[in-house]
């Protein structure tokens, strides 16, 4: 009816509002560091260990798969994915990385440095250095060095040793891990203050790492709270909120009082009965990276009674633990950023699901979010987001008889994702989750 | 292809009819509906239930409901072969592997983006070697030699294809090798689903003999063909129909059937020139 409100097929979260503007805020206040002549940093992804040490020294960071995601949901990727081509990177590389490559030779081979004028949210400046991760995948690393080489800037890479679970129960193992990740922490203090002409104000870093456990901390339990039926906040409003405690953007501070509203709102809606979707038919998980290009599609789903309940975990704040007695910052957050990749270990054990870090999440994420199914999104140009995808579906058919519909795509590159074809596919896997929702009844299962 | 299926209300199949499918779906759509009520001189309003399927289900103005193709070649398949657990369906469009338990569709698996694992692979590299498609089959069931095609993009496979025929191949042994190709691919798809007996093989590529025969060493299974591979989809939707007819009846008793209009339709409210 005209001057009607049109209904939106997901309920979306207010408290998410401000916690996505934390992006924004983070491009814009790089950009002024800038122009003010304070050092810019581009950084990697890195699970709360490089970032802390950072923030606490005052300095602006922006996050160039952060920013890929970001170009391919403004549509603007593709001219950076065309140049990165251009300049001879194969079209099956990362997407973020092709996106962010072909943006440093624009920047730098074709406007002398200036941010280029297309760039969403006034762009990423030019870099003091850049700060990498050896999590994860190789590939990262590599192209960080590529874009050091076109930024002409040095580039830290931070040491990441991902163990398996059997692996990570030998005997100290853990204990050297932690020796390890401290002794490279320390030395990556030492090459920040080397590069800002700064030393690091210690009580500031403790500080910054309380406040960085802390805020993930909420996050979590603002996740827990979706185990109920219905689920009141969708996979789309994790992923607006999540760069304020993935990658510490914007203040701290600011950002656990933001956290903490949601998880008010959010228990509100658990209150109250309100889901985030008007009716939910289906409870699912997704796998691993969604399509930033076309995130509406999650909309079109949601019309259908689709609710995305649990996602993505990689992107998943560190399950709780007590870091409170271990009083050396540079500790704290090595354990912080271990207690990320091991800290499913002890449960992945006990189930025999030796898959690791990546595969056996989404077990726990099935059973304890009663799904009804996974939608796991491969990636065309990601090993490490797309390789464990069998294992995941194998696993949770296994022990749990909950199906997965698998749709090829790319996290930036619109190419190589239909959405029409993935909806065609939808409407048929309504048919295998009810099958499966008998199935798991005759077996005992309790949803 | 656009396939019609009228059963009656025991379900014996009265009439069928394939037509090429063009861009204007529902314009087809009505001419072959027309086509198959004049072979058993029926009038539509004669027809209880309609259910389209297929990419243009949507585009067929007459039909009461809209199923999706999977659960219609689910249901199709199950009524030729009731012991079906795994059925393969190679399309022109797509791939698609679907498990049944019951006639029900359970779980299935399609190829991706890519025309290397369909019928159009077949289609493409025929014309590259002036072949009719429908001799394909016949012609690689002559090889004396494996030739393996390594390119898995179709475009690709043209190119090879061209430079074996200059290598002096044969051309029984290179279409043979597309085959081969094929249904690797296939296999693969199959495999990722897991495969059940009974296991029968569905659309367009079960009425290539050289497909089947491809498909059957690449599974190292045996293969059941149901006569008139083309139309398991539209059978399964006609049953579809007769069931949601009968289940309508049964609890409101009548069916509330769309107003009947098989004139040509038109897009945009006109008629489209």
């Amino acid at each position: 009816m005209a001057g009607e409100k049109e209904k939106r097929a997901i309920n979306r979260l207010e408290s998410m509002r401000p916690l996505r503007a934390k992006v924004n805020e983070t491009y814009l206040k790089s950009v002024e560091a800038m122009q003010a002549g304070k050092p810019a940093v581009w950084g990697m992804l890195n699970f709360y260990y490089g970032d802390p040490v950072l923030k606490a020294m005052d300095i602006e960071v922006v996050y160039p798969e952060n920013y890929g995601a970001i170009a391919a949901a403004t549509g603007v990727a593709q001219q950076y994915l065309d140049r990165a081509n251009a300049d001879g990177f194969p079209t099956h590389l990362c997407g973020y990385s092709l996106t962010t490559l072909g943006y440093a030779s624009r920047m730098m081979k074709e406007l002398k440095g200036q941010i280029p004028p297309e760039a969403p949210l006034g762009g990423m400046p030019k870099p003091l250095f850049l700060m990498s991760s050896a999590a994860i995948c190789d590939a990262r690393y590599k192209w960080f060095q590529s874009l050091g080489r076109y930024m002409d800037a040095p580039v830290w890479t931070l040491e990441a040793p991902t163990p398996g679970v059997k692996e990570f129960f030998i005997e100290g193992y853990y204990d050297r891990m932690v020796d390890l990740g401290v002794k490279h922490l320390s030395s990556f203090v030492t090459f920040v203050e080397d590069m800002v002409g700064r030393k690091m104000d210690w009580d500031k870093l403790d500080k910054t790492a309380n406040l960085m456990i802390e805020i993930n901390r909420v996050w979590h339990e603002v996740n827990e709270l979706r185990k109920v039926k219905p689920c009141p906040m969708h996979s789309r409003d994790f992923w607006s909120a999540m760069p304020a405690a993935l990658f510490l953007a914007g203040d701290l501070e600011d950002s656990l009082g933001l956290y903490q509203d949601m998880y008010k709102e959010v228990k509100g809606r658990v209150d109250s009965g309100t889901g985030a979707i008007p009716e939910e038919k289906y409870r699912l998980v997704f796998a691993e990276l969604p399509p930033w290009h076309s995130l509406s599609f999650f909309d079109k789903l949601a019309e259908r009674g689709w609710n995305f309940v649990i996602e993505s975990f990689g992107y998943r704040p560190p399950i709780p633990i007590d870091l409170s007695k271990v009083s050396d910052p540079l500790e704290r957050i090595t354990r912080f950023n271990l207690q990320f990749f091991a800290g499913y270990y002890e449960d992945a054990r006990k189930q025999n699901v030796l898959g690791g870090a990546f595969a056996y999440p989404y077990l726990k994420y099935a059973r304890e979010w009663k799904c009804d199914g996974a939608l796991l999104h491969p990636l065309i140009s990601c090993r490490s987001a797309s390789t464990h995808l069998p294992y995941v579906s194998n696993m949770l058919m296994e022990k749990l008889k909950v199906p997965s519909l698998s749709i090829e795509g790319d996290i930036v590159d619109l190419r190589l994702f239909n959405p029409q074809d993935a909806l065609a596919r939808a409407e048929p896997f309504e048919e295998t989750m009810e099958h499966y929702r008998k199935m798991r009844k005759q077996e005992g299962l309790d949803w | 292809m656009t396939k019609v299926a009228l059963i009656d209300k025991s379900s014996n199949l009265i009439s069928t009819v394939k037509g090429p499918t063009g861009p204007e779906h529902r314009q087809l759509a009505n001419e072959v509906m027309r086509q198959a009520l004049e072979k058993v001189s029926l009038q539509i309003d004669d027809i209880s239930c309609i259910v389209a399927t297929g990419y243009g289900r949507v585009n067929v103005p007459f039909a009461d409901r809209q199923i999706t193709e999977l659960s219609c070649h689910a249901r199709g398949v199950f009524s030729i072969f009731p012991n079906v657990r795994t059925a393969i369906d190679i399309g022109g469009q797509d791939a698609k592997c679907m498990k049944i338990d019951n006639g029900r569709l359970i779980s299935f698996v399609m190829n991706d983006k890519c025309a290397a694992g369909t019928g159009r692979f077949l289609e493409v590299t025929a014309a590259t070697l002036g072949v009719k498609l429908e001799d394909m089959g016949d012609i690689s069931l002559k090889a004396t030699k494996r030739i393996q095609i390594s390119n898995l993009c179709t475009i690709f496979a043209q190119q090879e294809v061209v430079a074996l025929l200059s290598h002096g191949e044969r051309l029984e042994d290179i279409v043979a090798g597309l085959h081969n190709a094929l249904a690797s691919r296939i296999a693969a798809l199959a495999q990722r689903l897991g495969i059940e007996p009974d296991l029968v093989l569905t659309g367009g590529g079960a009425k290539n003999t050289g497909m089947v025969r491809a498909v059957k060493e690449s599974l190292g299974r045996e293969l059941l063909v149901p006569e008139e591979p083309l139309l398991t989809g539209a059978l399964g939707a006609a049953i579809l129909a007769g069931e949601t007819y009968m289940k309508a009846v049964a609890a409101s008793g009548a069916f509330s059937a769309k107003p009947r209009r098989l004139e040509k339709a038109t897009f945009f409210g006109r008629e489209h020139r």
